[in-house]
């Protein structure tokens, strides 16, 4: 009877996961600003500190080079919320790097990892931009073990307003296929889109454990703008040390 | 349920035998003061157990094979394995 109710649990998160997917797929799919990001995986650890810089580098033949950095503080309040907060700066071309926003963002774990067919999350976002424009979203994080193959989804609605933009309701998705080939490799496929953009490409990651509860976690990926709006060559990096 | 307890910095039995293809709920009870991270990237499992607390993971299915696993704040001492069979 056990082994009976464990099989229609894990049937119905399986159908609540394909149903979500079959909305977000049939929404027009949107977003200003740079769709490619950091991707999201809906765990969180109690007692984590971590302090993290993100960088893009966007390249096209058609526009400057535009470059963004995301320097983030982060802690964890309990076994299920974890938040962060960023100073965000940018340049163009040759431009001198400025600040272009802040941003705090609050990530909850919902489910225990492998307990369900797949793990579910949320992540909500309140980024302020420089010149009063304002910036909220709620992210749904999905992740799922396929044996050494990892999958991660990341669908988020986002709502801007303020001076300078029209009030709007967006959407972005972002997808992850990593391979755990082993601590200090990972090699992933992301994919993103929203508006204006869609893009693909290669990643690679790992960690290294710096001592005790100390860890680094790095990764580098280049992102193939797929369409004509996309810029050709998104360059992202991140270097987390947890504590 | 396989139930395993955190004594000392020690996992008590530091050794278990689970069936293969099959998901398994495990208790980790830390009966020390201070905390304790279970850790296994063979398992891809991270868990911090709080000091005097009970923690639950879920492990599996796994294909047969020995998976190590460690405590996090007390490496040298806190080490097992999880041998599925």
């Amino acid at each position: 009877m056990k082994v009976k109710n464990n099989f229609q649990k894990t049937e119905k998160y399986s159908l609540i996961f394909i149903y979500l997917l079959s909305i977000f797929s049939a929404l027009p799919v949107q977003a200003d600003g740079s769709v490619v990001s950091k991707i999201y995986h809906p765990y969180v650890q109690p007692l984590e500190t971590e302090i993290e810089l993100q960088t893009i580098y966007e390249k096209d033949d058609d526009l400057k080079d535009h470059q963004k950095y995301k320097l983030g503080y982060g802690q964890s309040f309990s076994d299920t919320l974890f938040g962060e907060i960023y100073l965000i700066t940018s340049k163009d071309g040759s431009d001198n790097l400025e600040i272009e926003a802040y941003e705090a963002e609050l990530k909850w774990q919902i489910t225990e990892q492998g307990e369900y067919s797949a793990d579910w999350g949320v992540l909500f976002e309140l980024e302020k931009e420089e010149g009063d424009e304002w910036e909220a979203s709620s992210a749904l994080l999905v992740e799922r073990e396929w044996g050494r193959l990892v999958s991660t989804v990341n669908l988020s609605v986002i709502y801007e307003w303020g001076d300078k933009v029209d009030d709007e309701l967006e959407s972005k998705l972002a997808l992850q296929l990593r391979y755990r080939h082993s601590p200090r490799f990972e090699p992933a496929i992301e994919f993103f889109s929203g508006e204006g953009y869609q893009g693909i490409g290669p990643l690679i990651m790992g960690r290294e454990t710096l001592g005790q509860a100390k860890k680094l976690r790095w990764e580098l990926g280049g992102i193939f703008g797929i369409d004509g709006d996309s810029p050709d060559l998104t360059v992202k990096t991140s270097l987390e040390y947890e504590f | 349920m396989v139930e395993i307890n955190i004594k000392q910095h020690l996992f008590e039995p530091s050794e278990i035998t689970i069936p293969a293809n099959t998901k398994i709920k495990l208790r980790i009870h830390n009966l020390d003061a201070t905390p304790e991270e279970f850790e296994s990237w063979e398992l891809n499992r991270e868990k911090v157990i709080m000091g005097n607390s009970t923690g639950t993971l879920f492990i599996g299915p796994l294909p047969p094979g020995i998976y190590p696993f460690f405590g996090e704040f007390n490496p040298k001492t806190a080490q097992g394995k999880v041998i599925v069979e």
